[in-house]
């Protein structure tokens, strides 16, 4: 009798030990409840974002504040430029992941080659963040901004939907607030965006070095590679929901 | 030399990990089979994919959302915005292939965020409606 229910044990799927149940190394899985905390915490920002403006009487209209690309002046081309970085990070990530396979096959060539394309990819992210902000900035936003009660509602109207009545009534009484929280609110969160495709930046050089000097392939394995990996995807998942958030909506 | 180059279980447990789990035991080698060809087919078919969203979003958002219902296009916004995030982790992040118990322990959590949504929205549209003496939006 006991020595049937033991055979019963073992053959059942049963975690008996010995091996991680979830069949990931320690690393990775700590990666994963990483950018879960991670999750939170931007949805924390998100959600926060999401309660002020619902909260707020008018809202800045996306289509208005940014319409602009670089050298075109004053071209009315709304959410064109926003389309080129989300471009440019989903390419990113497809270079990362072709960096993730061609690790698991240890092809250190190719992983060279796709690593190198992703920091490229995240170079120029940054760039065109940079040129953003250094644009809204010139029109007025930044944090604090939008405070001085006496500021004339010809200095915010042109962020919101002029061809509205109701919205241009309403501009006189909640529209700075509204343009100061919105501002708040962008800069703090495409900011904490940006400084995790930084570091996601610094961390892919450094996979990169690693890779060059032939430390996975001493240690048999690119699963650093996977790891870092995993946080630059993130990067790019989090990008969805703020585009969805503070562009389209 | 032979004993370093014995991948027994018990030895890589106490030792590096990552081998264990990283396909080393399962002999992945050649770029070019047909499994390798396969998986990187199915990654540019998600590129694809995460393209033609983004670019039906886009014009969306340039053209028609202005005319449509709020309701409508939130609703419309969200299921793109998360159709998106399903590709990005089930695929880029190979979340789709990991064992069910991993994912199920990813999954439950972030559950949490449809409460979150719900809650501060709510309170957030009744703090405009205790307020406003204005009723637009």
């Amino acid at each position: 009798m006991a020595q049937a229910t033991a055979t019963s044990i073992t053959e059942s799927k049963a975690w008996g030990g010995g091996r991680s149940p979830f069949n990931v190394s320690y690393g990775k899985m700590m990666m994963w409840f990483f950018l879960m905390s991670d999750a939170f915490t931007f949805g924390a920002l998100l959600i926060s974002y999401g309660t002020t403006r619902f909260f707020s009487a008018v809202w800045p209209d996306a289509n208005q504040v940014f319409k602009s690309f670089p050298f075109m002046g004053e071209t009315n081309l709304p959410l064109l430029f926003v389309s080129l970085m989300t471009f440019i990070l989903i390419m990113s990530s497809v270079t990362m992941v072709l960096a993730v396979h061609a690790g698991h096959y240890g092809d250190r060539k190719n992983v060279i080659k796709w690593m190198l394309w992703t920091i490229i990819g995240g170079i120029g992210f940054l760039s065109c963040q940079a040129w953003e902000w250094t644009h809204l900035h010139s029109e007025g936003g930044w944090w604090g901004s939008f405070t001085d009660p006496s500021t004339p509602v010809s200095a915010f109207a042109h962020f919101f939907n002029h061809h509205k009545e109701s919205v241009m009534a309403a501009l006189p009484a909640h529209g700075m607030q509204a343009t100061h929280d919105f501002f708040n609110y962008f800069f703090t969160i495409t900011g904490f965006h940006g400084g995790h495709v930084f570091s996601g930046v610094v961390f892919n050089i450094l996979v990169l070095v690693n890779t060059v000097n032939g430390v996975y392939q001493r240690r048999g394995h690119y699963e650093m590679v996977e790891k870092i990996g995993l946080y630059w995807h993130f990067v790019d998942l989090v990008w969805v929901f703020v585009f969805t958030c503070f562009y389209l909506l | 030399m032979s004993a370093h180059n014995q991948h027994t279980v018990q030895s890589l447990y106490e030792g590096d990990q990552s081998k264990l789990y990283s396909g080393i035991l399962q002999h992945h080698s050649d770029v070019n089979s047909t499994e390798s060809k396969t998986q990187v087919k199915k990654i540019w078919k998600v590129f694809w994919v995460l393209l033609v969203i983004t670019i039906a979003e886009v014009i969306m958002g340039m053209f028609f959302s202005h005319q449509m219902p709020k309701a409508l296009v939130a609703f419309f916004f969200l299921a793109l915005t998360l159709l998106k995030a399903g590709y990005i982790i089930a695929v880029f992040m190979h979340l789709g292939d990991e064992v069910q118990n991993f994912i199920i322990t990813m999954a439950i959590p972030i559950t949490l965020f449809i409460w979150f949504i719900i809650a501060f929205l709510a309170d957030g549209s009744f703090w405009l409606f205790m307020n406003t003496t204005s009723p637009v939006r």
